[in-house]
């Protein structure tokens, strides 16, 4: 079962980072990066599982689940003020800004 | 109980496969959601029992409403979506990547003998964890006080009026 999570946790990583790659709209680099993070929050679960540290496990995810909450808000701030400049939220508009 | 892990990763996969994929944010997020649904029960079934609410309430709840907002907030008319940022095409070789991917994993796991080692029984949890979150790791917890203040600074921020 291990294992198998395993494999999981890295193809979703995957596809997170090839979402990261491959889209222009940054709502969906977000999406990306959060599927991405759910793998590596299984992994940190699954260390401790294995270790039977289950609640230091637990103490490290809570810390990265609200850090992940704060970089999705502080991300879906910036795509909103970029579609209010621009009128939509493609990334290579990010290149136009200057200070 | 590990049925129900196998089939929480399968719906796991899926829906994570489906946030990335699919062209409608909506249903984008909505989807991100279900892999975090996905993901607490299987948190839960690991004896990471506070994570797995954590994760539930927080991640499926809170930064789903975020996203549906700003989706709500940029109406981008669902016609021009695939004109302005060719998604459905750029995206349309993920299901070969993750198909190569997973074949090589598999492969490595099979020809090298992979395993991870079995797992130790937890010692028990509700005090355990207590003392580690509220004792043992206190600077983690100013950390995160001062990440969610910075967070906060910033949104404000963003969302100053321009004169």
């Amino acid at each position: 079962m291990e294992t198998v999570i395993l494999i999981v946790g890295f193809l979703l990583i995957v596809a997170g980072c090839y979402c990261l790659i491959r889209t222009y709209h940054l709502l969906k680099v977000i999406i990306g990066v959060e599927v991405a993070m759910k793998a590596v929050t299984m992994f940190v679960i699954l260390a401790g599982f294995i270790n039977g540290k289950a609640p230091l496990a637990q103490a490290f995810v809570i810390t990265v689940i609200v850090i992940e909450v704060v970089v999705a808000v502080v991300a879906v701030g910036l795509a909103l003020n970029l579609y209010r400049l621009y009128g939509n939220m493609d990334i290579r508009n990010l290149r136009k800004l200057k200070g | 109980m590990e049925a129900v892990i196998y089939i929480c990763l399968g719906l796991m996969l899926i829906f994570g496969i489906l946030a990335v994929m699919l062209r409608s944010l909506l249903k984008s997020a909505i989807a991100l959601a279900g892999a975090s649904a996905m993901l607490a029960i299987i948190m839960y079934l690991l004896g990471s029992v506070w994570a797995g609410i954590f994760e539930l309430s927080v991640c499926a709840g809170l930064i789903t409403v975020v996203f549906i907002s700003a989706i709500s907030l940029s109406n981008t008319d669902k016609e021009d979506l695939p004109r302005l940022y060719e998604d459905a095409k750029r995206m349309a070789a993920l299901p070969a990547v993750l198909i190569i991917c997973g074949v090589i994993l598999i492969l490595i796991v099979a020809k090298t003998s992979f395993m991870l080692p079995a797992a130790v029984p937890a010692v028990e949890m509700a005090d355990t964890f207590r003392e580690i979150f509220w004792n043992q790791r206190q600077v983690d917890i100013w950390g995160q006080v001062i990440v969610v203040l910075t967070g906060a600074l910033t949104v404000v921020a963003l969302f100053k009026e321009r004169e």
